[in-house]
């Protein structure tokens, strides 16, 4: 069988010697899909650069790439320019910063026709139009002339896959391509690849971290971990039987949505005692931007949670979840509305040290980017102990025993303690995050997509931790996430916003299970499933 | 052929480089503190008075008695060279000190507190800005009259809104960083982030400007005493003593006036190798 | 998958809210035009009170500083009083200053007994020309120095260009006048060391090695912006899109890595102007040219401050004008910034 793309222990080594890639073997046919999977630094994107011939500078590559029949490895600089033109074409993660800003959509779309195919401008221009057709934008014509930062994200992705398509590619190789896109974007995203895959017969090398948008679209995967391949073959069965201890592992820390029992919302209704520690009564709030209309970031919100309950907050970026996550902390002043933390008004400003004090004590928050919101030049443990003195007076032999406590409460140790951030790992950065926010005792803990920087192994963790510490504690959790199987898995009730309207609330299982909002739906209908399921 | 780096290559790319200019940083160091020991000890150091003259040695070249020949006054060149030391590095250093003092107190309150003071202090300093530093140094001693005094003072002014904005622009960075917003939830006021904590972390980087600052004001005091307005003879400076050889340099005696300007050069190359190499190595140590 | 009819006009919605924004003379364009014009007064007006003002820190009165230096006679601080209206009060002083400066008349000056119109008209052609041959040195010199540098990054091309640039920068122009007169002007005989010539050829054969000398230190300042600049760009994901599409290197340096670098470029020239200006006294000094660098220096030395007062009025106008202009280009070399939309 003509094989469109097929690597044969592919190793590369950078010139300081550090082995990248150890022997990765792979193919794909014509007209067939095949994921590329794994975690961050799998050399999963590494792999498909090459293929183009995009390698770092100096580096040392082995092994086979074979693309159309042609060698890739070692190739003459005309014959890449030349595979590049005709063979494959690629498409990247985020499509805002892979477009050139200061020229327009019509530059990017007509630039290798008439550069290296010598169209004229009429004939490029006309090409470029029903391109932009072909990927279900509105208005092509007026498109052409427009700049990417006039464009939405999702619009941009269009962009892009039509500059992609302009060389008619027969090997598509698109590299996470809906990452940085919100959900119900993606899924248009994955439809509009799906169909000119179709249409075109083309082969196509789908590069995710999301185990479930591969198992949604490709026929076989690849799993890669540490630059070698863990596993390969049909999707299907890689998924459902896995044979890697590595893919095991990969897939159970993977949250999904599928629909389980019902004894999620048994709990949820066993453990609601009287008060609620968190009441939030429209809390309502708009941004005025300078020469734009006002922004209604939050509308009217009213949500409750009970004393150690956990409740989700879902939405997409813009749907106002994080700036009612700052109001409740007190990062942001309502412009009406009250928040009510244990029974005591929260909404207003602190004026004073005492104040400021218990506000704090009320409620924590842990941020999306452990890698941003830790001081960058404070070591864990001092940035524990800070805290603790200034709450809880302790002297310094006290806060650095007390500090040492709570690192091993998150799962880290002693020499944890004097570690700057920037040794630690995403992983071990938020359980400082976590660790620091529990030394102030708050009643509430906010979590504002804490664990979305993180690979889903990584994730998985954090999320037991958020688990093991609300079973020991009887913490309250406001959770923050995009992500209705993060959000389930945690959280036994949970609010969907879309932008600033609280649109429906009820247990996460009766939410994924038989949503009643039509947007509610969109979005479950919107998370990416295994082909076998869907079409069963 | 060259091609852009993928991601992870990206990041094994930029890990902190090896010390490969250790040995450069290090000379650069060193010749910075021969500079600043023979100032200090001067009289110590040089081997006549500053201004002791020899009548049978005149555009001498170098001898056993005058190791850098002497000018044509017959002063011995060393020895002025080691006295013009002293103010050839002390204006610098005072207009370093003031403009970084007053830049970065009204960049953080600038940067920090933004609103209308922030719109006040933008406005002075854009002002500030169209008056060149050396310019500002002139208009001084043309109110003031000649000397250091008037175009130190008027320098640390001008060089203070380089600073003011670099700082601004760190903290109001800075100032969105979830780290912050941390401090506050955990209760911590806002004084005290931005004194404890934010300027701690913009300091470094500051601080690096300042010192390639340094070289910059070096050059223009030294630029204004070449142009008599700075250090009057017969004081020993490097920009008079330039200025005073220059009449010499068309008669074909190059030594009084290049003796000097090496010294300049090198001071300067100096003190540029190592601001450029202090903010190369924060560079890698500030969350981008 | 399953999906709402309703997303599939979302892209459609999105376009439609975003198209009222388009184009470059829109509303917001003018506004935007009017406010940069509007701060561009404002920085002149408040540049005048300080450059004005400013004799009013010297403390004694203003006549006995005006006349520092001279012995004046009765008839001539009457005179002096007079002709600068010093018995106003300061405010209206000033409006009759400003008046006279908006209209080309700074007063006249104490040494040479002429207007100061006068007498800087003569020298500026020198200066002028001395400026203007730098730039174009400065821009050949440094932006190759820069572009080689980038695209070489990394490698000892880029290191050994690194290395001279740091050289040169600890170069300040009398340094490097001083060394160009020794080594071309009087052991070599090419150049001659003195004066500006006759004529417009003349002329710019005696300006090569002062303009030289005045370009050493901004080459750097330029050279360095282009290659920082560059580096940015190359690491962009835009530029390995562009690449990954087949097009040739040459073409993605130039349409993509050098088009979209010329903003800091362009930021750092308008802020060169000035610079140029001002260490022009140093090099004209050095090389004895007859430009307002050196009239400013003589003014200074000579204690006449109205001619000092004008050269730095000159020179902050120029230097916040051609700033002005570099913003205002902005648009034409950034799209996003006419937009508003945050620079990334």
């Amino acid at each position: 069988m003509s094989r469109l793309l097929d690597i044969d222990g592919l190793t590369l080594e950078l010139h300081d010697g550090t082995r990248l890639l150890e022997g990765i073997s792979l193919s794909v046919a014509p007209g067939e899909t095949v994921g590329l999977v794994g975690e961050s630094g799998s050399g999963k994107s590494l792999t498909a650069r090459t293929v183009l011939g995009l390698v770092p500078e100096r580096s040392r590559l082995g092994g086979r790439v074979r693309l159309d029949g042609r060698e890739v490895i070692g190739a003459p600089a005309r014959d890449i320019l030349d595979l590049r033109r005709h063979a494959a074409a690629m498409i990247f993660q985020d499509p805002r910063a892979g477009i050139n800003p200061m020229r327009t959509i019509g530059d990017h779309l007509t630039e290798t026709l008439r550069r290296c195919e010598g169209k004229s401008a009429a004939e490029a221009r006309a090409r470029a139009i029903e391109l932009l057709a072909d990927v279900q934008l509105p208005r092509p014509e007026e498109h052409f002339g427009q700049y990417p930062h006039e464009f939405s994200g999702g619009m941009l992705q269009r962009v892009m896959i039509a500059g992609a398509l302009t060389s008619s590619p027969k090997l598509l190789i698109c590299d996470e391509p809906t990452t940085a896109l919100d959900v119900t974007t993606q899924a248009e995203i994955v439809r509009v690849l799906v169909e000119l895959r179709e249409r075109r017969g083309m082969g196509m090398l789908f590069i995710t971290h999301d185990l479930n948008l591969a198992a949604s679209l490709c026929d076989r995967v690849v799993v890669m971990s540490r630059g070698r391949v863990e596993e390969s073959g049909d999707a299907r069965r890689v998924f459902t039987a896995p044979e890697a201890d590595y893919t095991r592992r990969l897939i159970e820390a993977t949250p999904s949505i599928a629909v389980r029992s019902l004894d999620g919302e048994a709990e949820a209704d066993a453990s609601a005692p009287a008060g609620p520690m968190l009441e939030v009564r429209g809390l309502d709030k708009q941004y005025q931007l300078r020469g734009r209309p006002p922004v209604h970031a939050v509308v009217e919100a009213e949500l409750e949670i009970p004393r150690g309950g956990s409740l989700g907050v879902v939405g997409e970026s813009g749907s106002g979840k994080s700036t009612l996550a700052r109001m409740i902390v007190g990062l942001e002043q309502p412009d009406r509305g009250e928040v009510r933390i244990a029974g005591r008004e929260r909404s207003t400003a602190p004026r004073s040290r005492a104040e400021r004090i218990a506000h704090a004590k009320s409620v924590q928050m842990v941020f999306q980017d452990p890698y941003l919101s830790l001081d960058p030049r404070i070591p864990a443990g001092r940035a524990i102990q800070d805290v603790l003195r200034l709450h809880g007076g302790l002297d310094r032999v006290a806060a650095e025993a007390r500090a040492l406590e709570l690192l091993e409460a998150v799962g880290l140790g002693e020499r944890h303690l004097a570690a700057r951030p920037k040794t630690l790992s995403g992983g071990q950065r938020q359980r400082v995050a976590i660790a620091r926010a529990l030394a102030i005792e708050p009643e509430l803990l906010v979590m504002d997509e804490a664990t979305s920087a993180l690979d889903v192994s990584v994730q998985a963790q954090v999320l037991d931790l958020v688990a093991q510490l609300r079973a020991q504690r009887g913490l309250t959790v406001l959770f923050i996430s995009h992500d209705l199987g993060v959000v389930r898995r945690v959280c036994e009730r949970a609010v969907v916003m879309r932008r600033g309207e609280i649109v429906e609330q009820g247990p996460s299982e009766r939410l994924l299970r038989e949503p009643e909002h039509p947007y509610t739906r969109l979005l479950v209908d919107s998370v990416p499933r295994p082909s076998w399921e869907a079409a069963a | 052929m060259t091609t852009p780096t993928p991601t992870l290559a990206v990041k094994v790319l930029r890990a902190p480089r090896a010390h490969r200019t250790s040995l450069v940083f290090a000379i650069a160091c060193g010749v910075v503190a021969v500079m600043t020991l023979a100032a200090v000890f001067a009289p110590f150091v040089a081997p006549y008075p500053p201004d002791a003259v020899d009548f049978t040695a005149v555009n001498a070249g170098p001898s056993a008695a005058h190791w850098l020949g002497t000018d044509g006054l017959g002063r011995d060149l060393l020895s002025r060279l080691v006295f013009g030391a002293r103010t050839a590095l002390l204006g610098p250093l005072l207009v370093v000190i003031g403009s970084t003092i007053i830049g970065m107190l009204l960049g953080l309150l600038a940067g920090w507190r933004g609103g209308w003071i922030d719109a006040v202090l933008g406005r002075v300093f854009d002002v500030l800005f169209a008056f060149p530093s050396l310019l500002l140094a002139i208009m001084a001693v043309a109110l003031f009259g000649k000397g250091l005094v008037a175009p130190v003072i008027a320098m640390s002014i001008a060089y203070a809104p380089f600073v003011a904005r670099l700082t601004r622009a760190l903290v109001k960075a800075e100032r969105t960083r979830p780290y912050v917003a941390a401090y506050r939830v955990q209760g911590f006021g806002g004084a005290w982030i931005a004194f404890r904590r934010v300027l701690p972390n913009v300091t470094p980087i500051v601080g690096a400007q300042s010192t390639l600052n340094f070289g910059y004001v070096l050059a223009e005091l030294a630029g204004l005493s070449f142009l008599g307005l700075g250090v009057q003879p017969p004081t020993p400076d490097w920009g008079a003593m330039i200025n005073e050889a220059q009449s010499g340099v068309a008669g074909g005696y190059f030594l009084p006036a290049i003796v000097p300007a090496v010294a300049v050069v090198l001071v300067v190359v100096a003190v540029n190798i190592i601001g450029e190499e202090l903010s190369d190595r924060i560079g890698g140590g500030v969350p981008a | 998958m399953a999906l709402d009819s309703r997303t599939v006009s979302v892209a459609a919605r999105e376009a439609a809210a975003e198209a009222p924004r388009r184009g470059r003379w829109s509303a917001a364009g003018v506004r935007r035009v009017a406010g940069k014009l509007g701060g561009l007064a404002l920085t002149l007006f408040l540049a005048s009170l300080l450059v004005f003002f400013s004799r009013f820190l010297v403390p004694g009165d203003p006549v006995s500083f005006l006349l520092r230096g001279r012995k004046p006679s009765p008839e001539a601080i009457a005179q002096v009083t007079a002709q600068y209206g010093l018995d106003l009060p300061p405010w209206q002083q000033y409006l009759n200053w400003l008046g006279g400066a908006l209209t080309g008349d700074f007063g006249r000056s104490l040494q040479y007994r002429q207007d100061v119109s006068t007498v800087i008209g003569e020298r500026l052609p020198v200066t002028l020309m001395l400026v203007v041959m730098s730039g174009i040195l400065i821009a050949i010199v440094g932006l190759s120095a820069g572009v080689v540098a980038a695209l070489n990054r990394g490698r000892p091309l880029d290191r050994l260009t690194l290395v001279g640039l740091t050289v040169l920068s600890a170069i300040p122009s009398f340094v490097g006048s001083i060394v160009l007169i020794a080594i071309f002007a009087v052991q070599l005989g090419w150049f001659p060391t003195f004066g500006s010539g006759q004529g417009f050829g003349d002329m710019v054969y005696h300006l090569v090695l002062p303009s030289i000398a005045l370009a050493i230190v901004f080459v750097v300042l330029v050279g360095k912006v282009t290659r920082s600049s560059m580096v940015e760009q190359l690491g962009r994901e835009h530029v390995e899109v562009a690449t990954s599409r087949g097009l040739k290197r040459a073409t993605v340096i130039r349409r993509h890595v050098f088009r979209n670098a010329l903003g800091p470029i362009l930021t750092v020239s308008g802020v060169l102007v000035a610079g140029l200006l001002v260490a022009s006294t140093i090099v004209e000094a050095a090389f004895g040219l007859a430009g307002i660098g050196s009239l400013l220096v003589q003014s200074v030395d000579r204690l006449d401050f109205p001619v000092v007062q004008a050269i730095v009025m000159l020179v902050v106008t120029a230097f916040v004008v051609v700033n002005a202009i570099v913003d205002l280009t902005e648009p034409w070399i950034d799209p996003r910034s006419a937009a508003g939309a945050s620079a990334r």
